[in-house]
């Protein structure tokens, strides 16, 4: 299962984002923008100092819909286009490796590094906040910080579907910045205008499916499912989601959104190159 | 031990091989011979399992290989492409230990031959800051990890300098002298090929216009030989007797007469030769160079 040569590859895509401070840039980035949004959050309404921990989850969950999905995708984006301009992708092919290996080589170094800055940037900011609002939303800063991985690991696997089948960086980056605004705006203004066109008559039913289509709106809803004020943030006031939208569904459909980008990458990568 | 069977190799509108058949035999230095772009990388690329022939075979020790097949004879290559830039950011030793644990295998085992080939000082330093030459020894270093028993070279001298080009057929002969090795060899320099390779296959436009060992393609394609003669003027009496022999394309150069002769006439000319021994001072036949063979093939 996980062989000598895997290792190497994930040790590899590691130590190059520790090395390179990528790693600790994001942790820190994301600690900076948690206790400032936590502090400033309510400075529309002319009040400054830390809220409620629900309402920097709400505020938060907005900006790391946009945040964590491209940066996860420029982070995979490149794993054949720089390997194959480096002329190393054929050295990796000629050599006794199974694509599998490489892959999930590929997928655990970056897995890794992008759950390390995520765990590391939240939870040194959740320890402060803690610290100034007390232990008492501790579970509900958790599941955020899982949700947060979740997704990032989710648009890492896309990222790695992007990169086999648009093997050229220029393709790659433009495909990238599509499948980023895709799911995080363009998919949602298509759901709304669909709501807005049949007059608010589409079922629950359909509406709990759209969303589960879209990782970016399952991140939201599991989010909003755990601070328990999620239809009012959602825009979806008015839609009653059925009982089975708990987050165990929801983390089985993000699981399938990790796994499915990730067998097809498999697959079509043995397609393309391997013998 | 491989073989190509009709392969062909189509990229969109480009027919990159065209019904290749080769068959590389164990044990031999095969030189691949062939302008830019006549498909020498496609060819390569698609023995070692790492492009897909749009049609036709590969076949390795007979059979078709299974992808458990591919991956042993992949663990027995050693492959060295013609343009690597590494990873910048790794020491020479960091990225040779990175490939060595790739291949399967712990760079102590080549360690001597990979510091024959690039020095420790070196090896410490980070890619980033290498010439091209440091690199591509650094992709010969590589491509030695698993003491291969085939040995794959793409254009294996390019960008280096000729005391580097030098060196490199030094170490190539040194790993021939130490064990069986097969060397397909691929280059576009067709001087420094021809006294290292037991055959020689020449490709254009993607397909093999023939192969051969050198004198094998020569005698095939009926090269004339070379005829050199140190003379000190020239002699009009001896340019009529030549020319009655069958020789042609008689010119003065630098104090020698030279000209060709048809192989089938070397005897003839050389007894001729002897009988008007006063006339020259030394006489030297040559067989045609591979330059002159690469030329012949159309």
């Amino acid at each position: 299962m996980y062989t000598d040569a895997m290792i190497a590859i994930a040790h590899k895509e590691l130590a190059d984002k520790l090395k390179s401070r990528w790693v600790i840039v994001i942790a820190l980035g994301f600690a900076v923008f948690t206790v400032v949004i936590a502090y400033f959050g309510g400075a529309t309404a002319g009040v400054t100092g830390f809220r409620r921990m629900d309402a920097t989850i709400a505020s938060l969950t907005s900006l790391v819909t946009y945040f964590i999905p491209i940066l996860a995708l420029t982070l995979g984006g490149g794993i054949i286009a720089d390997e194959r301009d480096r002329g190393t992708l054929d050295l990796f092919l000629s050599s006794p490796l199974s694509v599998g290996e490489f892959i999930a080589g590929k997928f655990w170094g970056l897995f890794f590094a992008l759950t390390l800055s995520t765990l590391a940037g939240f939870g040194i900011s959740g320890i402060l906040l803690i610290t100034k609002l007390g232990t008492g939303t501790l579970g509900s800063y958790i599941l955020f910080i899982i949700n947060s991985m979740v997704l990032g690991v989710i648009f890492l696997s896309i990222s790695f579907l992007i990169s086999v089948l648009f093997y050229e960086r220029s393709r790659v980056i433009a495909v990238t910045v599509f499948v980023w605004l895709f799911f995080t705006i363009l998919y949602d203004l298509g759901v709304i205008g669909l709501l807005v066109t049949t007059k608010g008559e589409i079922s629950t039913g359909i509406v709990s499916m759209l969303l589960m289509l879209n990782p970016v709106d399952i991140y939201r809803t599991l989010n909003f499912l755990s601070i328990g004020e999620f239809s009012v943030v959602l825009g979806l006031a008015s839609v009653e989601f059925p009982s089975y939208m708990r987050p165990v569904l929801l983390w089985g459909v993000s699981f399938l959104w990790i796994v499915l980008p990730l067998v097809l990458s498999y697959y079509l990568f043995k397609r393309r190159y391997a013998s | 031990m491989i073989e190509l069977k009709d392969v062909n190799k189509v990229y969109g509108n480009l027919k990159a091989l065209d019904s290749v058949n080769l068959h590389i035999r164990k044990g031999e230095v095969l030189g691949l011979v062939g302008p830019n772009g006549a498909g020498k990388s496609t060819m390569l690329k698609i023995i070692l399992g790492i492009a897909k022939p749009t049609s036709g075979t590969v076949l390795i020790n007979g059979k078709v290989p299974s992808e458990k097949d591919w991956r042993e004879f992949k663990a027995s290559v050693g492959y060295m492409p013609e343009r690597v830039a590494f990873y910048d950011n790794l020491t020479g030793m960091e990225t040779l230990k990175l490939f060595a644990r790739i291949k399967g295998t712990k760079i102590d085992r080549m360690i001597n031959m990979v510091k024959r080939i690039l020095s420790e000082d070196i090896l410490k330093r980070k890619v980033g800051g290498y010439s091209k030459g440091m690199r591509q020894r650094l992709n010969l270093a590589q491509a030695l990890l698993n003491d291969p028993d085939i040995l794959i070279l793409d254009e294996p001298t390019s960008g280096l300098d000729p005391v580097g080009s030098r060196e490199f057929y030094h170490i190539l002969k040194d790993i021939e002298e130490r064990k069986e090795i097969t060397v397909i060899l691929s280059s576009h320099i067709l001087a420094e090929l021809e006294d290292k390779t037991d055959r020689i296959a020449i490709i254009k436009n993607g397909s093999i216009k023939a192969a051969g060992s050198l004198k094998e393609l020569y005698r095939r394609l009926k090269l004339p030989l070379k005829l050199q003669i140190t003379i000190k003027d020239k002699d009009e009496v001896l340019e009529g007797m030549l020319r009655g022999l069958g020789v042609s394309d008689i010119g003065y150069r630098n104090g020698y007469l030279i000209a060709s002769v048809p192989s089938e006439n070397k005897l003839r000319v050389l007894s001729a030769m002897l009988q008007e021994k006063e006339r020259f001072q030394d006489i030297t036949i040559k067989e045609p160079n591979l330059e002159e063979v690469f030329f012949g093939v159309h």
